[in-house]
């Protein structure tokens, strides 16, 4: 006589799929948006009425030391115009926002030539400051 | 006599979800923090031109700013009148080529003064246009 053996029904669980697929769309959307320039020592200046920045397609910063960034790597003021010029593309208007930062001590040498490229370049410049409201 | 059935099961919540939870809950976090939209001034700047026309050049206001305080047309004067002069100036302006303002900063003025000047004259309805001091290159034999 034959004796059947017990059969164990092994199935892959699926209750975790959803997490991991919601951790992995999270995973990207940082990837995507976050552009790394969180190493950069800069303070922003104050005034009282703020817009909002959308679609901005770089950011430029002069930090303390009145060094030059674009998306969070050194850069001479020089290549700035070609630089953006090219990350801008073909964009329409509207869409050619490219965000200063500049550290509220820097001086105009070393500003001024950073928004002249910015303009060049065809970019819509938005300086990112900070609320004067918010200040304590 | 009734006897009361006492059904004292214990119920525990499932602990295996609290670990993706607290994760999530981080990531959800971290995103809001990295993920603050910016906010600031938007600001018009014409194109450059290497040689603007002298006459059209006069007729704009011309303001100077440097570390120490704001010439408006050749007047020195305190960020407090400055203001109300420039609204003052640009409201006798008609076409909108007359708002566009000269803006001629010193190479030490700070960038707090130097916004705090140009949101002054975007208020009061100026279109900045930035003056940069000429590099001369001098070759000596």
């Amino acid at each position: 006589m034959k004796i059947e053996r017990k059969k164990y029904n092994a199935t892959v669980p699926s209750m975790a799929m959803g997490d991991i697929a919601f951790l992995l769309l999270i995973f990207f959307v940082i990837l995507a948006r976050v552009q790394d320039d969180s190493h950069i020592q800069w303070e922003p200046a104050r005034i009282d009425e703020l817009d909002q920045a959308k679609n901005s397609k770089a950011s430029v910063i002069i930090d303390a030391d009145n060094k030059a960034y674009l998306n969070g790597r050194e850069v001479g003021v020089a290549s700035l115009a070609g630089a953006l010029t090219e990350i801008l593309g073909e964009s329409e208007a509207g869409k050619r926002t490219i965000l200063l930062k500049v550290h509220k001590h820097a001086t105009a040498t070393y500003f001024e030539p950073v928004i002249e490229a910015i303009s060049e370049a065809g970019g819509d410049l938005l300086h990112v400051l900070e609320d004067e409201r918010m200040k304590n | 006599m009734k006897i009361r059935r006492r059904n004292n099961l214990l119920v525990e919540p499932p602990h295996s979800a609290t670990s993706d939870i607290a994760f999530i809950l981080i990531i959800f976090f971290l995103v809001c923090a990295s993920v603050q939209p910016d906010s600031g001034r938007k600001q018009t700047l014409p194109k450059s031109e290497e040689q603007p026309e002298k006459k059209q050049q006069s007729e704009n206001p011309e303001v100077g700013v440097s570390r120490d305080g704001v010439v408006l047309n050749g007047n020195p004067m305190k960020m407090e009148r400055f203001g109300s002069e420039i609204k003052r100036v640009l409201a006798q302006k008609k076409r909108e080529v007359d708002k566009v303002v000269v803006l001629k900063s010193k190479p030490n003025t700070p960038y707090e003064r130097w916004i705090e000047v140009t949101n002054l004259v975007q208020k009061a309805g100026g279109i900045i246009t930035l003056q940069l001091e000429e590099q001369r290159t001098v070759s000596v034999d």
